[in-house]
C-alpha cells in the first residue's frame, strides 16, 4: 500500500530543496524571468516557421515530415536510455536523508518523477508558450489541442518511466546483457534515421516505433489532416507498457545499489556541489599541470600572481576545457571547409563566417574562465583578503590571465585556419582579441559583484547570463565596425585604423572594468 | 614596549539580515598574552574574528589592531596579522610548498626567507612527506597544519585561530600549544576562538566569554571565578556554565530594525 502523504512531503523536499537558491536571492527571480524573455524571440522564430510551413506549402509532403519528426523523437528516447546506462542515480541528500528512512522505492520514485515534472516545467515555460501561441495561431479545436497535449505527455510519461526502469535494472543486475540489450534497442531507433540521407527502404513509417505514432499524431493535427485511432491507441499502448515495467521493477529494494552524485542544481545552490566538481577536475588535470611549478623568485608580484593563476588553470581543468572548445571549432571550420570543395552548392568558408564562428566562441571563454575560477578559488579569497596584500594586483593578475588564455589560443586556430583555408587573420583576430579584452574584465566585474553577500546565492547560471548580455552589448561596436571592413571589403589602408579603434575602444573598456572590479572586491564579505 | 592593546574593540554591532550577531561587543587582547574567546553556539565567536581580520565589516563600533583604526587604515594592519578561520578552505591545486610560497610572497616576505621558514614549518609540522603534494589529497589535520603555517610564514605579531585544534591529532596539538608558549615569549600574541573549555584554561591567559554577541566577563580564571562567584576550585566549564547562564536571564532582547522588503528592493542601491 503506497502512502500518499508521504510521497506527497518527499515530493515537497525535493522541489525545495531545488528551489533553494530562488528563496537564497531575490536577483534569482529577476534572472529567471530575463531566461523566459531571453527565449521569446526563438519562441516567436519557431511560431513562425511552422505557421508559415503549415499555411504555405499546399500539397506538402506530411510522410518526409512524419520521417523527420519521427527521428527527432527517436533521438530523444536515445537520449533518455543513455541516461539510464549510469544505473539509477541518487543526489548526496537523497542518499543521507530519503535513502535511510523507511520509505519504499516505488514511493520514492513516484515522488521524484513529479518533482523531476514540476522543475522541468519552470524551465520549460518557452516551450508550454510555444505550445499554446501554436494551438491559437493554427486555429486548433480545443479537442485538437488537447489530444495534442495529451499525445505529448503520454510520450513524456514513457520516456521517464522506461529510463527510470532501465536505470534501476542497470543497478540491479548491471550485467554487460542489459548495455547490449540498450545498446540494440538505441541502434534500432536510430537505423531507419539513414533513410533522410540514403536511399533505403528502412524507415519509420513501416516500423511500429512509439516515435513515429508521436510524430503521426502530431502532424495529423497540425496539418488537419487526421489522427488516426490507431496511431493514439499504439502510443497509449507503450505507455501502459512502460507502466507495467514500472510496476514490476519499482518493488525491488534499489536502493543499496544505487549510485551517488553530488546534488547540481541549476540555480546552483551549493558552492560544496560546485567545489566537488573541481576536486573531480584536479585529480584529472593536476598531472599535466604538474610541470610548472610556483616559486618565490618572481620578478613581480604581479607576475608571480599571473603564474599562480595560470598553474590554477592548468590543474583544474580550465585552459584544456577552453582547448577542446577551440579544437571543435577548428574541427567544425575544417569540415565546412572541406564539404563546398566536394562539389556542393554551398559556397565556400568564407572569412566572414569564420570570423563569427570563432568570435561567439570567443564569448563563452571568458564565462568558462571566470566561473572556474568562482568555484575553485573563492572560499580561498580569505588568504589575499586577510594578508594585506594589493587587492588590486589579484585583480590584475587574474584579468591578464584571462585575457592572455582567451585571445591566446582562438589566435592560434585562426593563423593554422589562415594557412590551411588561406583566410586572411586580421578580422578574425581583432574580433578575438576585442572579445577577450572586454568579455574578461565584464565577466570578473559581474561575478565578485554577485559575491556581495546579498547577492551570492544567485545561481552562476545567470551571473554568466549577465556577464554574457552586458559583454554583447558592449561588443556592440566591435562587430558593428567588423561587419562594416567584412561587408564592404575594406582594404588594409581603411581597414587598418579601423582596428586600431577597436582595439582602443577595447582597452578602454577593459581598464573600466578592471578598475571597476578592483574597488568591488574590497568591499565583498567572505 | 606600546602600553595599548594589540587588539580592541569598542561598541561592535553587527547583524546579518535582522538577525543580530554582536550587540555592542567590547574586548582588549594584550600583547604577548593567549587570549582565549569562548562561547556558545552563535555567540558571535567566529564574526567577532573576521571584522577583527577585515573579512566582514562591522554596522558600527571602532575596532583598534596595534592602535590603529581599521576602518580608518583598512589594509596595512593586516601586515601584523596571521589568521586561520574555522573551516580552512585552500587552493587545492596548489601543493604544500606552493601554498606557503603564496603565502609569503603575497604578505610581501623576502624571498630567501619564505624558503627558510617554509622549511621549518613543513619540518616542524611534520609535512615533510607530504610537501610537493596537492593540498587535495591532505587529511583534514594535514590541511589545518598547512593552514596555521601559511598563517605564521611572516612571522606575524598577531595570530589570530578561530578553533584550531579541531582536526588535528593529539601530537599536532602539542606542538602547536608550545609553538604557541614559544611566540608569546617572543612577545607575540595568539588570538583563538575556541570550544574546548579544558584546552582554554590550561592555554590561555586570559578569556573572555561572550554570549548572544556581548561580553559577558573577561579575564583570567581567578578574575572570572570571582565573578562568577564559583570558588577557586571551580574550572573555566563551571565558571562559563554559571556566566551564560545568567547572561541568558539578564539578556533583554532589543527589537531588531528590519528593512522592509520590497520586490524590487534588490534594484535599490546600498547607500
Amino acid at each position: 500500500m503506497m502512502r500518499i502523504s508521504l510521497i506527497l512531503n518527499v515530493y515537497m523536499f525535493k522541489v525545495k530543496v531545488f528551489f533553494g537558491a530562488i528563496r537564497a536571492s531575490r536577483a534569482s527571480v529577476a534572472l529567471l524571468l530575463l531566461y523566459t524573455i531571453g527565449f521569446l524571440p526563438s519562441v516567436f522564430g519557431f511560431l513562425t516557421l511552422i505557421t508559415n510551413a503549415v499555411k504555405q506549402e499546399a500539397g506538402v509532403n506530411v510522410e518526409f515530415y512524419v520521417e523527420v519528426l519521427s527521428a527527432i523523437a527517436s533521438g530523444i528516447m536515445v537520449f533518455a536510455i543513455l541516461l539510464s546506462l549510469r544505473g539509477y542515480m541518487v543526489f548526496d541528500y537523497e542518499q543521507n536523508i530519503l535513502l535511510t528512512s523507511p520509505i519504499r522505492p516505488r514511493e520514492l520514485l513516484i515522488a521524484s518523477i513529479f518533482a523531476d515534472l514540476t522543475l522541468a516545467l519552470v524551465f520549460a515555460n518557452p516551450i508550454l508558450v510555444l505550445y499554446i501561441l501554436l494551438v491559437f495561431s493554427l486555429n486548433l479545436s480545443a479537442l485538437s489541442a488537447i489530444t495534442m497535449l495529451l499525445a505529448i505527455l503520454l510520450f513524456i510519461f514513457m520516456l521517464i518511466l522506461l529510463k527510470i526502469s532501465l536505470s534501476i535494472m542497470k543497478s540491479l543486475y548491471g550485467r554487460r546483457w542489459i548495455n547490449a540489450f540498450t545498446s540494440m534497442i538505441m541502434l534500432f531507433l536510430m537505423l531507419p534515421a539513414l533513410s533522410l540521407f540514403l536511399d533505403i527502404s528502412l524507415n519509420y513509417s513501416s516500423l511500429p516505433y512509439p516515435s513515429k505514432f508521436l510524430a503521426e499524431i502530431l502532424l495529423g493535427i497540425i496539418y488537419d489532416c487526421g489522427v488516426e485511432p490507431l496511431s493514439l491507441l499504439s502510443l497509449t499502448s507503450y505507455f501502459l507498457l512502460s507502466l507495467a515495467f514500472f510496476m514490476v521493477i519499482s518493488e525491488k529494494n534499489f536502493f543499496p545499489m544505487a549510485g551517488y552524485a553530488p546534488f547540481v542544481s541549476p540555480f546552483d545552490v551549493s558552492m560544496r556541489t560546485q567545489t566537488l566538481k573541481i576536486e573531480r577536475s584536479i585529480r584529472t588535470f593536476s598531472r599535466m599541470g604538474a610541470f610548472l611549478t610556483l616559486n618565490p623568485e618572481s620578478k613581480s608580484l604581479l607576475s608571480f600572481l599571473m603564474k599562480k593563476e595560470f598553474i590554477r588553470m592548468l590543474r583544474e581543468g580550465s585552459f584544456f576545457g577552453v582547448l577542446l572548445l577551440y579544437l571543435v571549432v577548428l574541427f567544425v571550420i575544417s569540415i565546412t571547409s572541406i564539404v563546398p570543395s566536394q562539389g556542393a552548392q554551398r559556397p565556400p568558408p568564407q572569412m566572414f563566417f569564420t570570423t563569427f564562428f570563432i568570435g561567439v566562441y570567443s564569448l563563452i571563454t571568458p564565462l568558462i574562465l571566470v566561473g572556474n575560477w568562482r568555484f575553485s578559488d573563492l572560499e580561498n579569497l580569505w588568504i589575499p583578503l586577510t594578508s594585506g596584500a594589493d587587492m588590486r594586483m589579484v585583480i590584475k593578475a587574474l584579468a591578464y590571465d584571462f585575457i592572455l588564455i582567451s585571445s591566446v589560443l582562438p589566435a592560434i586556430i585562426i593563423l593554422i585556419l589562415s594557412i590551411t583555408s588561406n583566410i586572411n587573420p586580421l578580422l578574425p583576430l581583432i574580433l578575438v582579441t576585442s572579445t577577450s579584452m572586454i568579455g574578461c574584465p565584464v565577466n570578473l566585474y559581474i561575478t565578485i559583484k554577485f559575491l556581495g553577500k546579498k547577492r551570492r546565492g544567485t545561481p552562476s547560471i545567470f551571473v554568466s547570463w549577465a556577464s554574457m548580455l552586458l559583454s554583447a552589448l558592449l561588443l556592440t561596436p566591435t562587430y558593428i565596425l567588423v561587419v562594416l571592413i567584412s561587408s564592404l571589403a575594406l582594404g588594409y589602408a581603411v581597414s587598418t585604423p579601423i582596428s586600431a579603434i577597436i582595439l582602443v575602444y577595447s582597452a578602454v573598456i577593459m581598464m573600466l572594468f578592471m578598475r571597476s572590479a578592483e574597488r568591488e572586491i574590497l568591499t565583498i564579505e567572505v | 614596549m606600546t602600553s595599548f592593546p594589540i587588539v580592541e574593540l569598542i561598541d561592535v554591532w553587527k547583524s546579518y539580515d535582522g538577525t543580530q550577531a554582536l550587540r555592542g561587543l567590547n574586548l582588549e587582547v594584550n600583547r604577548g598574552e593567549i587570549f582565549g574567546l569562548i562561547g556558545p553556539n552563535g555567540a558571535g565567536k567566529t564574526t567577532t574574528l573576521k571584522i577583527i581580520v577585515g573579512l566582514l565589516k562591522m554596522d558600527r563600533g571602532i575596532v583598534r589592531v596595534n592602535g590603529v583604526d581599521i576602518s580608518e587604515e583598512p589594509y596595512e594592519y593586516k601586515r601584523l596579522i596571521g589568521y586561520v578561520p574555522e573551516s580552512v578552505s585552500l587552493p587545492e591545486y596548489l601543493t604544500v610548498e606552493e601554498l606557503l610560497i603564496y603565502a609569503g610572497k603575497i604578505r610581501g616576505v623576502p624571498d630567501n626567507q619564505i624558503r627558510e621558514r617554509m622549511n621549518y614549518f613543513i619540518r616542524l609540522f611534520e609535512l615533510s612527506e607530504k610537501r610537493r603534494a596537492l593540498i587535495l589529497s591532505l587529511s583534514r589535520g594535514m590541511r589545518q597544519k598547512t593552514a596555521i603555517a601559511s598563517a605564521l610564514i611572516h612571522d606575524p605579531d598577531l595570530l589570530i585561530l578561530d578553533e584550531p585544534f579541531i582536526g588535528i591529532d593529539p601530537m599536532g596539538q602539542h606542538v602547536l600549544k608550545e609553538l604557541f608558549s614559544e611566540r608569546v615569549k617572543e612577545g607575540k600574541t595568539i588570538f583563538i576562538s575556541t570550544h574546548m573549555l579544558d584546552t582554554a584554561e590550561r592555554l590561555c591567559d586570559r578569556v573572555a566569554i561572550i554570549h548572544k554577541g556581548q561580553n559577558v566577563a573577561s579575564g583570567d580564571l581567578k578574575n572570572l571565578q570571582q565573578l562568577s562567584r564559583t570558588g577557586e576550585s571551580a574550572t573555566l566549564e563551571e565558571v562559563f556554565l554559571k556566566l551564560t547562564e545568567e547572561a541568558k536571564e539578564l539578556m533583554v532582547e532589543e527589537p531588531i530594525e528590519r528593512k522592509r522588503r520590497t520586490f524590487f528592493g534588490f534594484l535599490r542601491r546600498s547607500p
